[in-house]
């Protein structure tokens, strides 16, 4: 198998710019990740000096997103015998136990942690997507709901309560979460147009209004937003009155597939 | 009036004087990294700051949320019964720097590692370096600077823009500011200045150990806004433009890795 470096043609130092890039970005694109990242631990580990424990920090956890449990466990103790005894490493081995399916120990080691750090919000969170993992959303929801009245500025976790109740068709609280996520990123189409779709759902004339409302803002934060514009033009399609914007939604969507099969 | 100063001045005094602030900034920023402690965070002070936090949003960002969301946030802040603001008291225990024990440890560090080494070298550069003009500043100064700058020389008409080594050294405290943030880093414990600027603003803010003050605050502050929704006319501003899709479908995104 050809090595990334051959055929990519790039050198470590661009491979390991790369990791960084998807690093920020909060890239989950984990097969790519345990490629490059693999070849720069194995060929050039000595070259990345202290840049090297996150990379095996963000190679771990692809590893165990693609059950390449041989590379999470190198890296895993590659961490454990530089910080002996960091909480962020204990978290990192409890994911790798959730990942076996040993959900029992990793509790253990997530409850571990919280009684040395009450705050530690990652060890909380891991706890909760075991939860996730087993199934229980009933009781998923739950913990999240008690781990958001304590930490209220958790947007990840808002969103994640948002999916769990879209889940259990419990649209009402989901656009509550949706809507906390959208006081705290105005300018993000993506949380419109979802509050859109979930307002969309729920029904009712007062939900569609405003559900037409937010897909029109979800279009005017960034419109090159198709969902939003397919909202709009479902929505524009049932309006009982004749006015500007159906017809003008029914235009532009027109107008993109044009442009899309062409 | 022009001077004509030794050059031996200018490489056994500015040069060393120069080096010798610069060094011991570093050393001062390890020697605090060494001595730093972990702050021990309180769960609660945790918990408190970031309902603050959400009510200042909601304050500010409120007109995003349909009216019905924000009233109902308001009411859970402010109702004169349930609301948090009104129902939350926490107890504050007034911390005395001296006898808290971590307030009055920090203290004394930070004294220790930066006014002490800053008096030291201060008055052993004055000892040193006494009795010389050092340089001579580019803008002029008045009669009034002469005692201050010109520390050890009994001279009535010297220049008040030439000025000793203590002076020297004090304007490379000040100076090497930003070589210090250039080579360590924003955030380094080698700024002096920045130092005693938090000191005099620390007196201005106590907030952490008063979160009641801060949930009264909160609530007036909750208590007049208004909801002006921002979406009133959205569907209007949207259809009067375009939507300009015209360059964004002709190229095919390139979904390799590099």
């Amino acid at each position: 198998m050809a090595s990334v470096s051959e055929l990519y043609d790039v050198g470590w130092e661009e491979m390991r710019d790369k990791l960084r890039k998807w690093r920020e970005d909060n890239c989950r694109n984990s097969e790519q990740i345990v490629d490059v990242g693999e070849e720069l631990i194995s060929e050039h580990g000595s070259k990345l000096g202290d840049d090297i424990w996150i990379i095996y920090e963000q190679v771990m956890i692809a590893a165990l997103d693609c059950s390449r449990d041989d590379l999470a466990l190198t890296c895993l103790q590659e961490l454990r015998k530089q910080f002996p005894d960091s909480h962020r490493v204990k978290r990192l081995s409890g994911m790798r136990l959730e990942a076996l399916e040993r959900y029992d120990e990793a509790n253990k080691h997530y409850d571990a942690i919280l009684q040395d750090d009450p705050t530690n919000t990652a060890a909380r969170k891991r706890k909760i997507s075991i939860l996730k993992a087993q199934g229980k959303s009933a009781e998923a929801i739950r913990e999240l709901n008690e781990y958001l009245e304590q930490f209220v500025g958790d947007q990840e976790a808002w969103h994640e309560l948002s999916e769990l109740y879209i889940n259990e068709h419990d649209y009402g609280k989901a656009a509550f979460c949706l809507e906390e996520l959208m006081m705290t990123n105005p300018h993000n189409h993506l949380y419109c147009e979802q509050y859109a779709e979930v307002k969309y759902t729920q029904g009712g004339l007062e939900n569609l209004e405003l559900s037409r409302k937010y897909f029109a803002q979800a279009l005017r934060l960034n419109n090159r937003n198709m969902r939003a514009l397919f909202g709009l033009y479902m929505l524009a399609g049932r309006g009982t009155k004749e006015n500007k914007c159906s017809v003008k939604a029914v235009e532009e969507m027109l107008e993109s597939m044009q442009i899309t099969m062409s | 009036m022009a001077l004509l100063l030794d050059s031996s001045i200018r490489m056994w005094v500015v040069l060393p004087i120069v080096f010798i602030t610069f060094f011991v900034g570093i050393i001062r920023h390890y020697v605090t990294q060494l001595l730093h402690s972990d702050k021990k965070v309180d769960l609660e002070q945790v918990s408190d700051s970031q309902v603050l936090l959400r009510s200042r949003i909601l304050r500010e960002n409120g007109k995003y949320i349909p009216r019905q969301s924000f009233a109902m946030r308001k009411h859970y802040f402010n109702n004169a019964e349930t609301g948090f603001f009104k129902k939350v008291k926490r107890k504050v225990i007034p911390k005395n720097p001296m006898t808290d024990t971590s307030m009055l440890t920090d203290m004394m560090k930070g004294n220790l590692t930066n006014v002490l080494p800053m008096i030291l070298i201060g008055g052993w550069i004055n000892w040193a370096f006494s009795g010389f003009v050092i340089t001579k500043v580019p803008f002029p100064l008045t009669l009034r600077f002469k005692p201050m700058l010109q520390r050890g020389i009994e001279l009535l008409s010297l220049d008040a823009s030439w000025v000793s080594s203590a002076s020297w050294y004090f304007l490379n405290v000040f100076g090497l500011r930003s070589m210090y943030s250039l080579i360590l880093g924003q955030d380094n414990a080698a700024d002096q200045s920045r130092i005693m600027q938090d000191q005099m603003t620390g007196a201005a803010m106590a907030m952490p150990p008063d979160p009641n003050k801060a949930f009264k605050s909160e609530w007036e502050a909750l208590e007049i806004v208004e909801h002006k929704w921002a979406l009133e006319n959205v569907e209007e501003e949207l259809m009067s433009r375009d939507l300009n899709f015209g360059t964004f479908f002709s190229q095919d995104i390139k979904s390799t890795m590099f």
